[in-house]
C-alpha cells in the first residue's frame, strides 16, 4: 500500500480530497465511499463499497440511493440530515441491514455548501 | 457462472428487494432477543427506540417500553407458535418532534423453534390516535344522542347539592324527590371501594374547570343496589348577563348495559401496571395527552414529575426480584398516598414512575415531588429480619400554554431527573423552565 493511500483515512479525509482524488485511489480506500448528486443520485460508488454490499457499480450508478439501494438510511438520521443541514461533517454509529443482516458500521456524512457532491463514508469493523 | 447459478442469483436478489421494500418491520431473533436478521423498516423503528446499535438485542431495545415482553417470551412453554399479536408498545416520543402523537408500535412475535423468533413491528400511531378520537366521539354520541327518556337530569347548586330531580331520576333510582333534594349528589355515587375513580366533588371540580365532565360510574339505587351509568356533569351559566359566571351544574345520568361490567375488568387489565396497580405506560400517554390538551386549552398549568428508584438494580441483584417487586409496590403506594385523586401516577417501565398533576403550579408540583421523595426515603420493607430502605431521584417540570408536547415535558422532567442522579441521588431537581412564548 502506498503512503498516499495511508494519508486518507475514514476520520480525516476531506470533501476536497474526495472531489480531487481519481477513481483508482477512491476505489482502493479501505472504507466505502458513496457520492450523491444534490438530487440523491449515485455518482460515486467505490469498489470497497461495491464488494461489501454485493452490488455492482452498474446496478447502483445513477439510481436514487436512499430510495432504491439504501432504504435503511432513508430516515431522519441520515437522508434527512442531508436535506436539513446546509453543510455537514458528522460521524455516527449505525446499523446497516444489508442482505437482512444487522451490520454495525460507522458512517461519516459530508456535505459542503458549494461542493457538487455529498458523500457517505461507510466504515465496517473488520 | 452457470445458467442455474445465474437464475439462483436473480431469484435471491428479487427476494432481497422484496424484503427490503416490505413496509412492516421484520426481525429474526434468537431466544435471548439477539437480532440475526432484520429489514430496513425494522432497523428504522428500532433506532427510534434508542441505542439498539450497541446491543443488537430486541429485548434490550424495547425494555424501557414493554419490559413484560421478555417474560412473555420466556414464559411461552410451547415448542412453537404465536406468542403475541399486535402487542402495543407505547414509545411516547417521536423522533424529530414533528408530531404530538405518541409513537405506538404493534409487535407480533412468533416462535419458530426453541431458538428462533420471527418478529414484526409496525408503526400504528395514526391508528391509535384515530381510535382515541372515535372512542371519545362514541362516548359523546352514546350519552347525548340517545333517546331522551333514557336521561335522568338533576340540577345542582354550586356546592353540588341537588336542587331538582326530574321524573326520570326517580324512575331510574327509585328514590323519592324528598330523598334527594337538598342532599349532595355524592349520595348517588356508589364506586367500587378499591377503584381509583374520581369522587363526585372531583368530577364537579373538573366540570367547573373544563365546562363538562363525562364518566362511566356506578349510581345508587334506593333499595341499596347500584347500576352502571354514564354521568355527564356540565356547568350551568348565568344566562341573564354576558358573563360566564357559573351558577350551578346539570348532571345527566344514563344507564348503560350490564355487559359493560366485563369491559371494566378488561379495561383495568389494559390500563394498570400488573405489579403496582398504578396506571401503565400505555394508558398514561393516553390520558396524559388528553389532560395536557385540556390544560393548555384552559390556560391552566400542568405539573409533571419523573421518578426513578436509586440503585434499584443493586436491590434486585442483592435481594432478588421478589424483593425488587416489593420495593416497586412500596414506592408506588408511597407516591399514590401523596397525590390528589385527579392526579395520575404511572409506572413507565422498570423502576421509573411518572406523575401528572393537572392544574398544579410550580409550588405545588415541587412540594409534591419533595413529599414523595421523603415518603420513599422514610418507608421501608422488611427483608430477612432487617429493614430495607431505598431512595429515589426526582425531576419535575410545569407545562403551560407556552410549552410543547407531552413528549417535550416528559423529556424535560427526565433531564432534571438525570441531574438529580448525577448530583448524588435522593433529591428533587427542577426541570429547565421552558421559555415563554415571546
Amino acid at each position: 500500500m502506498s503512503s498516499d493511500q495511508n494519508a486518507f483515512d475514514f476520520a480525516t479525509i476531506t470533501l476536497a480530497d474526495l472531489d480531487r482524488l481519481d477513481s483508482t485511489v477512491i476505489n482502493d480506500l479501505s472504507f466505502g465511499v458513496v457520492g450523491l448528486s444534490p438530487e440523491g443520485l449515485v455518482k460515486v460508488y467505490n469498489q470497497t463499497e461495491s464488494r461489501a454490499a454485493g452490488l455492482s457499480l452498474d446496478s447502483v450508478l445513477n439510481t436514487h440511493y436512499f430510495a432504491t439501494t439504501a432504504q435503511c438510511m432513508n430516515n431522519f438520521m441520515v437522508a434527512q440530515k442531508f436535506e436539513d443541514e446546509p453543510t455537514l461533517d458528522t460521524t455516527l454509529d449505525y446499523v446497516l441491514t444489508l442482505r437482512m443482516r444487522p451490520t454495525p458500521v460507522k458512517l461519516r456524512l459530508l456535505k459542503g455548501s458549494a461542493a457538487p457532491l455529498r458523500y457517505i463514508l461507510i466504515l465496517r469493523s473488520k | 457462472m452457470t445458467a442455474v447459478d445465474d437464475e439462483f442469483e436473480r431469484d435471491s436478489t428479487d427476494l432481497l428487494q422484496f424484503l427490503y421494500a416490505c413496509p412492516v418491520g421484520l426481525i429474526r431473533a434468537d431466544a435471548t432477543g439477539g437480532i440475526t436478521m432484520l429489514n430496513p423498516v425494522a432497523m428504522q423503528l428500532l433506532l427510534g427506540l434508542g441505542s439498539v446499535s450497541q446491543s443488537m438485542n430486541l429485548f434490550a431495545a424495547i425494555e424501557a417500553y414493554a419490559p413484560e415482553l421478555r417474560h412473555v417470551v420466556s414464559d411461552f412453554g410451547a415448542e412453537q407458535g404465536q406468542i403475541c399479536q399486535g402487542h402495543r408498545l407505547f414509545v411516547g416520543r417521536s423522533q424529530g418532534g414533528k408530531t404530538e402523537i405518541p409513537l405506538v408500535l404493534a409487535c407480533t412475535i412468533v416462535k419458530l423453534n426453541k431458538d428462533q423468533l420471527i418478529v414484526t413491528l409496525e408503526d400504528i400511531s395514526e391508528r391509535v390516535a384515530q381510535e382515541r378520537r372515535l372512542k371519545q366521539a362514541d362516548a359523546w354520541f352514546s350519552s347525548l344522542l340517545n333517546a331522551k327518556d333514557d336521561f335522568a337530569i338533576l340540577g345542582l347548586d354550586l356546592d353540588g347539592r341537588i336542587q331538582t330531580a326530574d321524573a326520570a331520576v326517580l324512575l331510574q333510582t327509585g328514590f323519592a324527590e324528598h330523598d334527594l333534594v337538598g342532599n349532595h349528589i355524592s349520595i348517588l355515587d356508589r364506586p367500587d371501594p378499591a377503584s381509583s375513580s374520581m369522587s363526585m366533588p372531583d368530577e364537579i371540580a373538573c366540570a367547573h374547570r373544563d365546562g363538562w365532565h363525562l364518566a362511566e360510574s356506578w349510581s345508587a339505587l334506593r333499595n341499596g343496589g347500584r347500576y352502571r351509568c354514564h354521568r355527564l356533569i356540565s356547568v350551568r351559566g348565568d344566562e341573564s348577563g354576558a358573563g360566564q359566571q357559573v351558577v350551578g351544574y346539570t348532571a345527566v345520568l344514563r344507564p348503560v348495559a350490564q355487559s359493560r361490567m366485563d369491559s371494566d375488568k378488561i379495561r383495568r387489565r389494559l390500563t394498570t401496571d400488573h405489579l403496582t396497580g398504578v396506571c401503565n405506560r400505555a394508558h398514561f400517554f393516553d390520558i396524559a395527552e388528553e389532560e395536557l390538551r385540556r390544560c393548555l386549552r384552559t390556560g391552566r398549568p400542568v405539573g409533571l414529575i419523573s421518578l426513578d428508584i436509586d440503585y434499584f438494580k443493586l436491590v434486585n441483584d442483592t435481594h432478588g426480584h421478589a424483593v425488587g417487586d416489593q420495593v416497586l409496590k412500596m414506592v408506588a403506594s408511597a407516591c399514590a398516598a401523596v397525590l390528589r385523586p385527579i392526579d395520575t401516577l404511572a409506572r413507565l417501565g422498570g423502576e421509573e414512575f411518572t406523575a401528572m398533576l393537572p392544574g398544579a403550579d410550580a409550588v405545588l408540583t415541587s412540594t409534591v415531588a419533595e413529599t414523595m421523595r421523603s415518603a420513599i426515603a422514610s418507608a421501608s420493607i422488611e427483608v430477612g429480619g432487617t429493614d430495607l430502605h431505598v431512595t429515589a431521584s426526582l425531576g419535575w417540570v410545569v407545562g403551560s400554554a407556552a410549552t410543547g408536547s407531552l413528549a417535550d415535558l416528559v423529556q424535560q422532567a427526565d433531564r432534571a431527573l438525570y441531574t438529580a442522579k448525577r448530583s448524588g441521588r435522593d433529591r428533587v431537581v427542577e426541570g429547565r423552565p421552558v421559555s415563554p412564548v415571546a
